[in-house]
């Protein structure tokens, strides 16, 4: 057995790679997860690199270089990652070392030796590198070398792009023992918090990033995750928040130096005022005002100014609108209603913007939790939650064989049925049109599952019918008579303007359950008075169903099943 | 709901219907309950063989 692959010898750790910063993330001996500073004191990495003299530099350092030495330095380059030239969009890059087509793949041409020959190194070739120097700083943390992962990977990254970073981490050393999605990884951040109760809910996680945003919702049953929709946007993100302050701050500029010209023409005076107006709006997420302060500008002038965070609000408007948007639309690609959301986690950088939660849990019901810190007292760190995710996944499957971990993993494990409708109990009347219908079972459950709940008689007690049904969610909209307005089409959600906010105001939409299938019935005879029943459903993987009704303290009970529907019979009955 | 008068059923119960059909998706392999449910998976067993190891 060889020293590197054997479990027993293995020191995993969590990885957030990303396309602005990488984050590393070890559990510690009580099974907490934290997040891992590498020696800079960075818990948010930067992935740039750059060389100077043909020493290279890493995180922050390397990002101080996109000032003085943008042409060796590289930069927004993890989506470049397995691609094809044409497809990637090297947008990101204006300010750094530009992609360049090499082979099939993609590369820079940087001057990465002290002899200062311009080289061709592909984007996976730096991907080695940076992984390689994350590795470093957690294996110096942690006082062992570090030669496992769990990395973190956006839920719509190719088979290609897997393969292409399982390949560079290898050539840094780190076998990749799972890919974990991002969003999923932050779910399980919250859900494997001590305190944390597992519960069937819908979760939204909407990862804000710099260059990129992501929300995927997420049906958690009994800890269990599946991922109902995606939705991606490249267009908005952490950039166009410092591209609104870059613009601010140029225009004041110029304005206050008619000599000084505009900051934003020059590709240094530009490196330099967006990398303050990050430093800004990360003040601002913080405090209500920010200093900005750049030394030679522009022409040698120096530029001070302060803004206060209702200022910034007011300027980015649009973009906050637009991650709520993103929200919503994801949403409605779940075929799902805001009302059905009982959680939206924040994460990534741009989450800790006090605004995007507010305006997110305005569009949300009241019933909706926004876990951010700034809506929410137990929220954790937006920016921690991918590798604390990943983290918490690589202590857990650290001590499996690899090829348990492929089994285990395979689709014929992963892919399993989910119920198409809720499945619960009838109260109060036996009649489907006046009854209330009380799920136990939510739709999109993976089987095989069993729940049970206890459900109050009729206060007279005597002979009780306990009726299984399957139900149908729907949305109640009620409205105030005076006013008829047109009914408002659920199909215009993702042109959410003005009006329709105002409209949403006036109407009340609320859930509500529609009998669809009458499953099964049973008898309890003789019940107390005020007694409870304790109902338990036990769906099989096929489909087929076991239920299980007995009062509460009572003796004996009712016991029964019926079969899996039709088609997925394997012809054994 | 209280029971309807002559209502009777072998061992007092009555199975009507069926569940629809469900829908394939795939679950994230991620999270402790994942894996344990990836154990009785591959191993053929249900929740009550499981919770008697």
């Amino acid at each position: 057995m060889s020293e590197e692959e054997s479990p027993a010898q293995r020191v995993a750790i969590g990885i957030s790679f990303g396309n602005s910063y990488s984050s590393i993330a070890h559990t510690s001996g009580e099974g907490k997860a934290e997040v891992i500073a590498n020696e800079e004191g960075d818990r948010q990495i930067p992935s740039i690199l750059s060389y100077v003299d043909g020493e290279e530099f890493q995180g922050t350092q390397a990002k101080a270089q996109l000032v003085r030495n943008s042409k060796n330095t590289v930069a927004y380059f993890r989506d470049f990652l397995g691609q094809d030239f044409k497809s990637i969009d090297p947008t990101p890059c204006h300010q750094s070392a530009h992609p360049i087509q090499h082979d099939s793949t993609v590369a820079f041409k940087i001057k990465d030796t002290a002899e200062g020959a311009e080289n061709t190194v592909t984007v996976s070739e730096i991907t080695t590198r940076h992984i390689r120097r994350l590795k470093n700083s957690a294996s110096d943390f942690m006082g062992k070398t570090v030669n496992a992962a769990v990395i973190t990977v956006p839920t719509n990254f190719s088979d290609a792009q897997k393969e292409a970073l399982t390949k560079a981490a290898k050539d840094a050393g780190v076998e990749v023992l799972q890919f974990i999605h991002e969003p999923v990884a932050a779910v399980l951040a919250y859900d494997a918090r001590a305190e944390a109760e597992v519960a069937d809910k819908i979760v939204v996680v909407a990862d804000l990033g710099g260059i990129r945003s992501d929300v995927a919702v997420i049906a958690s049953r009994g800890g269990m995750y599946s991922i109902l929709a995606t939705a991606h946007d490249y267009d908005v993100g952490g950039t166009q928040l410092d591209q609104v302050l870059m613009d601010h701050f140029a225009k004041e500029f110029i304005k206050k130096h008619k000599s000084g010209g505009d900051p934003r023409e020059n590709d240094r005076s530009l490196a330099k005022l967006k990398l303050e107006s990050e430093a800004v709006k990360k003040a601002l997420s913080l405090g209500s005002s920010a200093n900005f302060s750049v030394e030679s500008l522009s022409n040698g002038l120096d530029f001070t100014s302060t803004i206060n965070r209702t200022r910034y609000e007011l300027l980015a408007s649009k973009i906050f609108a637009a991650f709520t948007r993103l929200a919503l639309h994801a949403v409605e690609k779940a075929q799902l209603d805001p009302l059905d959301v009982s959680e939206i986690i924040l994460a990534g950088g741009t989450a800790h913007t006090p605004r995007i939660a507010s305006a997110l849990q305005s569009a949300f019901p009241e019933s909706t939790t926004v876990l951010a810190p700034s809506t929410s007292p137990t929220a954790l760190n937006p920016s921690e939650l991918a590798a604390r995710g990943a983290a918490i996944q690589a202590s857990l499957i650290q001590e499996f064989e690899a090829e348990d971990i492929d089994q285990s993993t395979h689709p014929m494990v992963t892919v399993t049925p989910h119920l198409a409708h809720a499945v619960g109990v009838l109260c109060i009347s036996g009649d489907p049109a006046s009854g209330v219908f009380r799920p136990l079972v939510e739709a999109e459950t993976p089987v095989p599952v069993r729940r049970s709940a206890v459900i109050a008689t009729p206060r007279e007690g005597g002979d009780v019918l306990i009726k299984i049904c399957e139900g149908v969610r729907e949305i109640k909209v009620t409205k105030p008579a005076p006013k008829p307005k047109p009914a408002k089409d659920e199909d215009e959600d993702d042109e959410d303007d003005e009006d329709d906010s105002e409209e949403e105001e006036e109407e009340i939409r609320e859930k509500a359950w529609r009998v669809e299938n009458v499953l099964a019935e049973a008898a309890l005879k003789g019940l107390k008075k005020g007694a409870k029943v304790e109902v338990q459903v036990n769906v099989a993987a096929d489909l087929s169903v076991q239920c299980f009704v007995r009062e509460v303290g009572g003796k004996g009970g009712v016991r029964g099943g019926w079969s899996a529907p039709k088609p997925v019979e394997n012809g054994s009955i | 709901p209280v029971l309807p008068e002559g209502w009777a059923a072998e061992k007092d119960f009555k199975a009507v219907g069926q569940l629809t059909h469900a829908t394939d998706r795939n679950i994230e392999p991620v999270g402790p309950h994942f894996l344990a449910h990836a154990r009785r998976k591959r191993h053929k067993r249900t929740f009550s063989e499981d919770d008697r190891i």
